[in-house]
């Protein structure tokens, strides 16, 4: 008997060998790779201890579905604190629910805004990163290269590489649907690429046709032809903007007319006054009688750590610390334009904890782009400037390409607060240009609009 | 012919939180021949089951020898030709009598179902064989478990108190199952301490107390010899004392006096000296010695300690 | 081996009647079949959340049956003595042993076999009924059973020397264990940042404890996307791996058992 027991201890130390051994050789590798729930770390995840006990035991999904329910209930209570930390354990618990990650990162770059309807923008990089993430638990769909693009092209309004490296991925894939894939070559135009927008259009449209013959429901038809018009415009706006004789970088440009031509001049100067503690009044000129331009104004501590002219670095966290500074001050908004002057209230005196003023200086900052200008301002400017000019202001260095109206001014904490020497003054800085104006002031010097098409 | 059972030294230990070591079966040598009815007797825990747990190798023997059937205990061959009816027995509730027999038949590799169906007609459970046994009586359950230890026809069957808890009329079914066992050439091994029902039936018995053997032989030799009871009132308790002695029983209570002594002891001095007392003597009856005196004469008065030990644990 | 097969086969019989696990399996059941009203929380991802969340309550249900079962299978034999007459039997104590674990194992297959039919009736009601689909999650029961039966073969094991209230906790604590071993393996082992020791720990629990993990292959289910390659070899291997573990803890249960008063 003994003899039998021995031998059975004996077998059994191989029995576990081979099973140690097969664990770490071939399954947890292979598992790891193909069945592998894990996304993030657990630990990291926040989740209180009943929550880690029903995900270990493979309620992932639902789990994610029920926080789900709640973070819109949070949201509807505007309790959005605690809506982060949830959005991201959604994304942890269920990585493939790719609505999840769209609506969470559209809440996160949009909804978070202050009493003004503000968005608070120090939010974009962590939607980010949650874009990121999502695309890289879901490579293989297209939805979550759309989000990610338009919201490089539409919220934050800046960078359009951006958008294009986005959507250059998007219309890869099999599933992406074929009214957004021409989202493309609006990204291309921004980013001053005119000629591969335009053949970017012409594919479309090619496939559009062959769609349509195939197939004769009604939206093939309509996409085809909206690609047609699309492709005329195009074609019109590359003459009449002079786009084809500046490529051609002969001198043509110089000699013809062009709607481009002569520049325009803007006229940009700026007031700001502090009205009450942290309420500024924005006033201005803009020679531009159509409405259709916005300026972007910024309050920003005057050395908030990585801000770059005019914006900050977006593309700068991957990581999701949803703690965002409490000592530091970035506010951002536009200056509507209309009658040739701008007049607006920044009044953020309602949201101490986000714009807290505690540095000492600060800087406003002003700043149009006509890239991203609507197309009948940028009928008379062109894709990247030309047409637009300033005396003061015109700067061709902070965006590389294009011709870009960027002033700045600079204000104190006292200033801004209304403390100390300023206690009973209302501080004013102004353009050294600045001059009064009124809506009804005679209005010289009208940019005058080409219409599309010849006059 | 070999004995059918023969153990030599066979001890088994146990440890207790309170006791220590204690030897339950203390080195007991036990001789029982082939074809007899062994009556193994003993008070609650003198170590009847764990006697026969070990012959049954179900649990392993601390000390010294045992062989069943000429085979060393544990030797499974030997369980081809030996059953076992435990006490308290208790079988799969939701099978039906003949599926029991069916089930244990398995074990041997029988599956004859008309040997299973004589079975029960012998235990008289013929009408009951598609009730399941949640719905048997206790005696019905006994004699199940009586037909389940006849499957493999065995020639040693080991009884642990086959009757213990069943009403008269159940005792003497039992009883006469038992008997043919005998007439059909088995042996049969009954630990029990339903005396009455051993005398009738036993050849031989042992009688065992704390693990110790203390009496063993034939049923005749033990119970050789008469005995005079003799009943009296108004006893003071001074004189009933003064019987007391190594082969007298006595009893006394509410100054009623009842003693036990054997024939040919003086019967005389005992009524002379009650009659000094001024008792009143109710009755001078000789009668056969039965195997209760025997019993309450190898283990009365030793038994007053308790025997039961609280919480025991395993000694390998 | 006749005789193993009859105590298994008696074991079955036992199990299928035992009420406990009637009820566990019928709340199983009853939570399979109200999953898909549960799954209006997402709209799209309504798929993903219903077959994530059935296969979560049939692992669960499962694991729940299987201790249960398991736990009280020989300490039931020995408290009700039914032992005695079959070891009495010439019936050795490892044939015993080993028909019990069987009969478990027949007794999962049955249940997790109910619980599979249930889910793809109610999935192909409310969900789809596409064959190919059907078929496709008819696997991950399999795993699930390869998983029991591991998972019952360490409450049979652990069943030889404690009593079933304890071995509740400990098999349930196994499973656990041996159910985060993978994530906790790839943050503590698969770390660049941990240390040494930490390593060499956590590499030794991944060896000395039975991972569960390994059959919960259902993401690729919920979440269909790329093929996989050698699906088959990964399910014949870690099936392997489960046998190869199932026959341990049978050697070492049965050593223990052998020796064991009952
Ligand atoms: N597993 C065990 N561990 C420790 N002690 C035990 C064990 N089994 C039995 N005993 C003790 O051994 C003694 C003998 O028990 P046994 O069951 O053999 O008595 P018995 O003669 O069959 O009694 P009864 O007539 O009540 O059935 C008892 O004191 C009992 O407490
Ligand atoms: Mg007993």
């Amino acid at each position: 008997m003994w003899k039998i027991r021995k031998k059975l201890y004996g077998v059994g130390a191989v029995l576990l060998i081979v099973a140690a051994t097969l664990q770490m050789t071939y399954i947890h590798p292979k598992w790891r790779k193909d069945y592998s729930p894990e996304a993030g770390g657990l630990v990291a995840s926040q989740l209180s201890p009943e929550q880690i006990l029903l995900q270990l035991f493979g309620f992932r999904e639902f789990l994610a579905g029920i926080l789900w329910v709640r973070a819109d209930g949070f949201f509807d209570a505007g309790n959005y604190d605690a809506i982060l930390p949830i959005i991201r354990v959604c994304t942890i618990l269920d990585p493939h629910n790719i609505d999840i990650y769209a609506t969470g990162m559209w809440h996160i770059a949009y909804n978070f805004t202050d009493q003004e309807q503000r968005s608070n923008r120090r939010y974009i990089p962590i939607a980010l990163a949650l874009a990121k993430d999502g695309i890289k638990n879901n490579p293989n769909t297209y939805e979550l290269y759309f989000e990610t693009g338009w919201l490089w092209y539409q919220k934050i309004d800046d960078n359009p590489s951006e958008a294009v490296k986005y959507f250059q991925e998007m219309v890869k894939k099999k599933d992406v649907l074929p009214a957004r894939e021409d989202l493309l070559a609006n990204a291309y135009f921004r980013d001053q690429k005119i000629m591969t927008g335009l053949n970017w259009y012409f594919h479309l449209y090619k496939e559009a046709i062959a769609r349509a013959k195939k197939d004769t429901f009604y939206a093939n038809s309509q996409i085809r032809d909206t690609l047609e018009s699309n492709i005329d415009n195009t074609i019109i706006r590359m003459i009449q903007r002079g786009y084809l004789a500046q490529k051609r970088n002969d001198g043509s440009y110089e000699k013809g007319d062009y709607d481009t031509k002569p520049p325009f001049n803007v006229g940009f100067s700026a007031k700001v006054t502090v009205v009450r503690p942290r309420v500024l009044r924005v006033t201005g000129t803009w020679n531009v009688l159509p409405v259709g331009c916005r300026i972007r104004f910024i309050v920003r501590d005057l050395h908030y750590p990585n801000a770059l002219p005019a914006e900050l670095d977006w593309n700068k966290n991957d990581n999701f610390n949803f703690n965002l500074p409490t000592n530091l001050t970035y506010m951002q908004d536009q200056l509507f334009c209309k009658d040739q002057r701008f007049d607006r209230v920044e009044n953020m005196s309602k949201d101490p904890t986000m714009y807290p003023f505690d540095s000492n200086h600060y800087l406003l900052e002003f700043f149009y782009d006509p890239a991203f200008g609507a197309p009948h301002i940028q009928d008379k400017f062109g894709w990247n400037g030309v047409g637009m000019t300033d005396p003061n202001f015109l700067n061709t260095q902070i965006r590389k390409g294009v011709r870009v109206i960027y002033a700045t001014l600079e204000l104190s904490k006292d200033q801004i607060l209304m403390r100390g020497q300023w206690q009973n003054r209302h501080a004013t800085v102004e353009t050294s240009n600045f001059k009064e104006s009124s809506p009804t002031e005679s209005m010289t010097n009208i940019v005058k609009v080409p219409s599309l098409r010849g006059n | 012919m070999p004995a059918a059972i023969e153990t030599i030294q066979l001890t088994k230990t146990y440890k207790s939180r309170s006791l220590g070591l204690i030897n339950v079966v203390d080195k007991l040598d036990l001789t029982v021949q082939e074809g007899e009815i062994f009556g193994f007797l003993g008070p609650n825990g003198a170590g009847k089951t764990t006697t026969i747990k070990m012959l049954l190798g179900i649990i392993n023997p601390s000390a010294g020898e045992g062989y069943v059937l000429g085979k060393e205990i544990g030797d499974l061959n030997v369980h081809k030709v030996i059953s076992y009816l435990p006490e308290r027995p208790y079988y799969y509730e939701y099978m039906t009598g003949m599926e029991i027999l069916k089930f244990y038949g398995s074990l041997f590799g029988i599956r004859d179902e008309k040997k299973f169906q004589s079975l029960l007609e012998r235990v008289n459970l013929a009408g009951d064989a598609s009730k399941i046994i949640a719905q048997y009586s206790k005696g019905m359950q006994q004699r199940i478990g009586l037909a389940q230890s006849l499957i493999n026809d065995p020639k040693l069957l080991f009884l642990d108190e086959p009757t213990a808890g069943l009403d008269p009329i159940a005792h003497t079914e039992i009883r006469d199952l038992i008997l043919q066992f005998r007439n059909e050439g088995r042996t049969v091994f009954i630990s029990s301490h339903e005396l009455s029902e051993v005398e009738r039936i036993c050849d031989r018995v042992a009688i065992i107390n704390k693990g110790v053997i203390e009496r063993q032989g034939h049923l005749d030799e033990l119970l050789k010899g008469a005995r005079i009871e003799i009943i009296a009132d108004d006893v003071p308790k001074e004189t009933a004392t003064k019987f007391e002695g190594p082969d007298t029983i006595v009893s006394y209570s509410s100054n009623r006096l009842i003693v036990d002594i054997p024939e040919g002891a003086n019967v005389g001095a005992v009524i002379d000296e009650l009659r000094n007392a001024k008792a009143s003597i109710v009755s001078v009856i000789p009668r056969r010695r039965r195997l209760e005196d025997l019993f309450v004469e190898t283990v009365g008065g030793k038994n007053a300690k308790k025997l039961v030990v609280e919480s025991p644990e395993v000694v390998a | 081996m006749g005789a193993v097969w009859n105590i298994a086969a008696t074991t079955v019989g036992e199990a299928i009647r035992r009420r406990v696990l009637l009820v566990i399996l019928m709340i199983g059941v009853l939570l399979l079949t109200i999953i898909p009203s549960l799954s209006v929380l997402s709209a799209r991802s309504d798929d993903s959340v219903t077959v994530g969340t059935m296969f979560a309550v049939m692992r669960g249900t499962s694991a729940l049956l299987a201790i249960v079962l398991t736990v009280y299978m020989i300490p039931n034999e020995i408290e009700r003595r039914t032992i005695y007459t079959i070891l009495s039997k010439p019936v050795q104590r490892w044939q015993f042993f080993l028909g019990k674990y069987l009969g478990a194992v027949l007794s999962l297959l049955l249940m997790i076999t109910l619980m599979t039919v249930f889910m793809l009736v109610v999935y192909a009601i409310f969900q789809n009924h596409h064959a190919s689909r059907l078929l496709s999650l008819a696997q991950q029961p399999v795993m699930y059973w390869i998983e029991m039966s591991l998972l019952a073969a360490v409450a049979i094991c652990i069943s030889t020397f404690v009593t079933p209230l304890i071995n509740i906790f400990l098999s349930f604590g196994v499973w656990l264990v041996g159910t985060v071993l993978n994530p906790l393996y790839d943050t503590i082992a698969n770390n660049s940042k941990s240390i040494p020791i930490m390593k060499s720990i956590s590499k030794l629990i991944v060896s000395l404890v039975p991972n569960f993990a390994d059959y919960d292959t259902k993401n690729p289910l919920i979440n269909p996307g790329q093929p996989i390659q050698n699906q088959g070899l990964y399910y014949f291997t870690t099936i392997f791996y489960g046998v190869v573990w199932i026959a341990l803890l049978l050697i070492i249960g049965a050593l223990i058992f052998d020796r064991r008063e009952v």
